[in-house]
């Protein structure tokens, strides 16, 4: 345990040392900062004119601090992830540069705790940028329409977890081919492309009337970290709503998991 | 115990969809002793890096067996008794001299009270102390390997592997990691070196091994490789003439090098004493006679040549 925990500290050193750790927590603070002057300068009252809601109904504020967490939620999902899967993408690629992998494998750690280490390092990286900024968001929206949303809170783990989901395949890409770029296309393509459009194969399927077709994307549904559906899912916890198909979550932890193994499984059996 | 056992070890690698393979070690045995230093000679691609790799764990074995310090070299705890300078080391950029010792420190579980009078200990050792705070990226190809040399032993370990420990650095440098060295050795550590510079190693090893295309071809210590147990040089006292010795330089293949000194190449011990009778009876005054020594490198050249010759004739 302790070597894993030597190694997840020098990953976040690492990140720390190579301004990515920075460069994650300016982008963040600018766009809180753009949101507080948003939120200083626009009016109570333009906010309900807006969403066309009469300030003296009862819960209006609740209902409105829940819709712009809502939206915000999509973009922290959306855009949370891009610098995250872009930050830590290169971890594995430069610790396998050669050199460096000789003096770390010459110690006495084995090589299933470097890529926990590894793992666990880059979440705390991601966990800490991720919760500054929900916390942030949730401050601005608390103050300015004094309601208190606490389920916002936990988008924070929803959007952790995603990123565990990816970064798991990340790590595996970084092992069978030591490019960070490779790493970062994989990774864009799941979430940005395949995973939205597994995530409507029910209308593609309908559209196409192809049984070859149905067969094709239910195994690539089953496979795949449904991605798309866990936004869905961070959504819905932002509001408190709880009831929800935890299938995406079961298939995306399972995929985690099997990725971390086989990275451990391939890096064992490699040579360096 | 011995420090290393290697029995018949082989390592194949294999390219191109396993469609290509190099051997790169072969049917490969040693056995290195406790509290020596023990070197490792090779061309090229001799396969000395893999061997210390798979010593290490960072490579595998194809068949055979590896052990150090008693222990199977899969069970990576066993690196906690172990030290490594790898070649061409690197250390992350943005990390400084005591920052990378800090993690190698912390990699190999040493209690965080000592570690940093290590670092002083080990930088001060290597002449590093006030490049303690720069950034690795800022360092020569020398500090690098002076600094990697004291990653190497922040453990204290019992067995260190070198390879190439002098590459990169100036004749002052080498002398002083020489010294390290030497002074190791009499804290009753085993070291282990990877070289090209057979000077280097013929000075310092007690057991020097040579390997040309993953195998064996010579093993003994240097005394033993150097010198060349069949010539002998004698001198003598007075002068003494080609002619007044031509029925003895015949059968014993006496040559002369300068005037009163002959080289005697001779089969065996026997043939020596015979030799000395023979002159002796023609009351030739032997002043001194001693066995011929090569240095580590003629008889590197001689045996790598020899290895190579017997590879093309199949």
């Amino acid at each position: 345990m302790d070597n894993i925990l030597v190694l997840a500290k020098y990953t976040f050193k690492e990140a720390l040392s190579r301004k990515i750790f920075l460069t994650f927590f300016a982008v963040s603070s600018l766009v809180l900062f753009v949101f507080l002057y948003m939120a200083v300068t626009i009016e109570n009252s333009a906010i309900f004119e807006f969403f066309r809601a009469n300030d003296n109904a009862t819960g209006i504020s609740e209902r409105i601090a829940e819709a712009v967490q809502g939206g915000i939620t999509f973009y922290l999902f959306a855009g949370g992830l891009f610098l995250s899967i872009f930050s830590v993408s290169s971890f594995i690629p430069n610790m396998l540069e050669k050199g460096m992998i000789d003096v770390l494998l010459s110690k006495p750690v084995s090589r299933a705790q470097i890529i926990i280490g590894k793992f666990l390092g880059g979440t705390v990286i991601v966990y800490a940028n991720i919760i500054y900024v929900v916390v942030g968001f949730w401050l601005i929206v608390g103050l300015k329409l004094d309601t208190w949303n606490f389920y916002f809170l936990l988008t924070s783990f929803a959007i952790t977890f995603t990123f565990m989901v990816l970064y798991a395949m990340i790590i595996l890409t970084g092992i069978l081919t030591k490019s960070s770029i490779l790493a970062m296309i994989i990774s864009y393509l799941i979430f940005f492309i395949l995973s939205p459009l597994l995530a409507a194969k029910d209308n593609i399927i309908g559209l196409f009337e192809s049984s070859t077709l149905e067969v094709i994307l239910n195994f690539f549904y089953y496979i795949v970290p449904q991605t798309a559906e866990l936004a869905q899912i961070t959504n819905y916890i932002s509001t408190g709503t709880f009831e929800f198909d935890t299938l995406p979550i079961f298939v995306s932890f399972l995929f985690m998991i099997l990725n971390l193994a086989a990275a451990i499984f391939i890096f064992n059996k490699k040579d360096y | 115990m011995k420090a290393v056992e290697v029995f018949e070890l082989t390592k194949i690698y294999t390219t191109g969809f396993g469609k290509q393979t190099v051997r790169a070690l072969n049917n490969f045995s040693i056995e290195v002793e406790d509290e020596t230093i023990y070197g490792l000679l090779g061309p090229n691609g001799a396969g000395k890096t893999t061997l210390v790799k798979i010593l290490l764990g960072i490579t595998n074995l194809s068949t055979g067996s590896a052990k150090i310090l008693g222990q199977n070299v899969s069970d990576y705890t066993i690196r906690k008794e172990t030290g490594y300078l790898p070649e061409n080391h690197r250390f992350p950029p943005y990390l400084s001299a005591e920052e990378v010792l800090k993690f190698v420190a912390e990699s190999n579980g040493i209690n965080p009270k000592s570690i940093n009078s290590k670092i002083d200990e080990l930088l001060e050792m290597v002449n590093m102390t006030k490049w303690k705070k720069a950034k690795v990226k800022t360092y020569s190809k020398g500090m690098m390997q002076r600094l990697g040399l004291a990653q190497s032993l922040i453990n204290d370990p019992k067995l260190v592997f070198l390879d190439e420990p002098t590459d990169g650095v100036d004749p002052i440098g080498r002398k002083e990691i020489r010294d390290i060295l030497a002074r190791l050795k009499a804290e009753g550590k085993t070291i282990f070196i990877n070289s090209h510079l057979l000077s280097e190693v013929e000075l310092i090893s007690d057991k020097v091994a040579i390997l040309n295309k993953g195998n064996l071809i010579k093993e003994g210590s240097v005394d033993e490789l150097t010198t060349s147990k069949e010539i002998y040089k004698l001198s003598f006292d007075g002068n003494v003439l080609e002619s007044d010795i031509i029925d003895i330089s015949s059968k014993y293949h006496l040559e002369s090098q300068s005037e009163n000194i002959f080289t005697a190449k001779l089969e065996n011990s026997e043939q020596l004493n015979e030799l000395i009778d023979a002159l002796r009876k023609k009351k030739i005054l032997i002043k001194s006679l001693l066995p011929q020594k090569n240095t580590l490198e003629d008889m590197f050249i001689s045996l790598i040549n020899e290895s190579d010759k017997e590879v093309k004739n199949g």
